[in-house]
């Protein structure tokens, strides 16, 4: 079993800092069939909306990770919408051309229909770059403001057709959620965060095929193990698994086989 | 070998989760390796009356020593104690009792669930207070339960220092507090989850109060059986984990 880890936080709340952490982590995740992982930083050590400085250096933490095994770890470059077209523009290019990230990473700044989205997706396109938008089942009011629900990160994929988003946290996202991103091909929904409730996968296999799904685990949040099994204890083939587990990330992050 | 203190039988109204009967559940859990569970009809939790699924449950379960009937009941209900009555009666080696405050509508320092612990133990009878079933912030979204917080169940185990209930579905962040504040109490799996719990709350000397719970059928089964297999902790914490401290706590014969 190959397994790439499309939604990671070695270092979290500054934890998991040390080289000895990220060496133990690298190991156990290889034991478990982990051969990539991806890394989306420490992304709420300053809070919801950091400033450039800040975003400037969660991505260099990020980049010490990856650069401790490079071979293993994938970096994605952690944004702030709110702080302007420029801010992001020259962070994305000193993070894709300095450090090699392959993704976007957006959190909790803005919702993913805030206007300072335009420009985040306009480089994204044009970078060929795959944009992780966490996603969180929202109902309207001022959590909202901030917290994209399915229905935002959905529109927000087809605003943007040309442009890959993976709409984070599918047990979050809810049964609404998958059926929210029926028929949007350039949406992919990962498995991360929450509990590993039972048949919400089965059913998001069932009704986007399992090429629209991810494996994330969120760790560490979330437990390797339980988000492993969660997939492999779920009434999937084996190729669905496969899809889900391997071979979707890898073309999303296109990564030539074997990786 | 495992024990499973948390496993259901019956239909939850929200999701599209598995609504087993007890055959199907022991057929299930046996498919994973689960020699015994600690079962409960989740037909109690809704209904204004939880006996009709406790009857069920008992009688379901009454040829199938695998499956250990816990019966919910409502301390809010004026009739309680008939309940308690009928249930001893139908299971006349009865284990535990599950309670669920926040589903049902009392309060943990109420008189009624003073009461209740005080039958309970006087018939030695475990008490499984069920904090939560699901991820609450992922809930139905009409539904406003809560669970009960940390402060209450600190105060209920201080009013009640004799009882050491099982504590059903408590978080890390939860179970690290409620170890800190002090208190007899045991507690389940299922929604212990940080990487590398099992194996930091072990190092913290936590083995004899945890119990393995599946969570069945709201979580994935495998999940929680992978979560106790991958950690690093010595077998004898696994073993006390997955299956001796359930079987001493509940005194379950042949186990």
């Amino acid at each position: 079993m190959r397994v790439i880890d499309l939604h990671t936080h070695p270092i979290f709340l500054r934890a998991g800092r040390r080289r000895a952490d990220v060496d133990r982590l690298v190991a156990e995740s290889r034991a478990r069939g982990v051969v990539r992982m991806v890394v989306l930083g420490d992304v709420l050590v300053h809070g919801r909306t950091p400033d450039a400085g800040q975003i400037a250096r969660i991505n260099d933490e990020t980049a010490r990770v990856v650069r401790m095994h490079p071979d293993f770890f994938l970096g994605f470059c952690y944004l702030n919408p709110l702080l302007g077209a420029r801010a992001v523009e020259r962070e994305v290019e000193r993070c894709v051309a300095g450090y090699d990230f392959r993704g976007l990473k957006l959190e909790l700044a803005n919702n993913a229909l805030h206007p300072s989205m335009t420009p985040v997706m306009r480089l994204a396109a044009r970078l060929s770059l795959p944009v992780l938008q966490h996603t969180w089942r929202t109902r309207p009011g001022p959590e909202r403001r901030q917290q994209s629900d399915p229905e935002d990160t959905v529109a927000l994929a087809r605003r943007f057709p040309g442009v890959q988003v993976i709409m984070a946290h599918l047990t979050a996202c809810g049964y609404r959620g998958v059926l929210e991103a029926k028929g949007v091909d350039n949406l992919v929904i990962d498995t991360s965060a929450a509990f590993p409730e039972a048949e919400i996968l089965e059913y998001a296999v069932a009704q986007l095929g399992a090429e629209r799904v991810v494996y994330g685990s969120d760790l560490p949040i979330r437990e390797p193990a339980v988000t492993l099994g969660r997939v492999l204890g779920s009434r999937l083939t084996a190729a669905e698994r496969r899809l889900i587990l391997h071979d979707n990330a890898q073309r999303l992050l296109r990564l030539s086989p074997p990786c | 070998m495992l024990i499973d203190t948390s496993a259901y039988i019956g239909a939850w109204p929200f999701g599209h989760l598995p609504a087993r009967s007890a055959a199907e559940l022991g057929r299930h859990l046996r498919s994973h390796g689960i020699a015994r569970a600690l079962v409960s009809h989740l037909g109690a939790v809704f209904a204004p009356d939880p006996m009709p699924a406790n009857r069920t449950l008992f009688a379901e379960t009454r040829r199938r020593p695998a499956l250990v009937p816990v019966p919910i009941l409502n301390p809010a209900l004026a009739v309680w104690s008939e309940h308690l009555d009928e249930c001893c009666r139908l299971a006349p080696a009865l284990r535990a009792v599950r309670i669920a405050p926040g589903y049902h509508d009392f309060q943990l320092d109420s008189l009624r669930v003073s009461a209740l612990c005080a039958a309970l133990q006087e018939r030695r009878v475990r008490l499984i207070v069920n904090v939560r079933f699901v991820d609450l912030r992922l809930d139905y979204f009409a539904l406003k339960i809560q669970s009960a917080g940390e402060s209450a169940l600190h105060d209920f185990l201080r009013a009640h220092p004799r009882l050491q209930p099982l504590l059903s579905g408590l978080t890390l962040a939860e179970l690290r507090t409620l170890q800190r504040l002090g208190g007899r109490f045991v507690a389940d799996i299922p929604f212990v989850e940080w990487l590398y719990s099992i194996e930091s709350l072990v190092a913290q000397g936590a083995q004899t109060r945890l119990m393995f719970g599946s969570q069945t059928p709201f979580f994935v089964t495998q999940a929680n059986i992978a979560k106790l297999e991958s950690a690093l902790i010595p077998a004898s914490a696994r073993h006390a984990i997955g299956w001796r401290n359930a079987a001493r706590f509940f005194s379950l014969p042949g186990a």
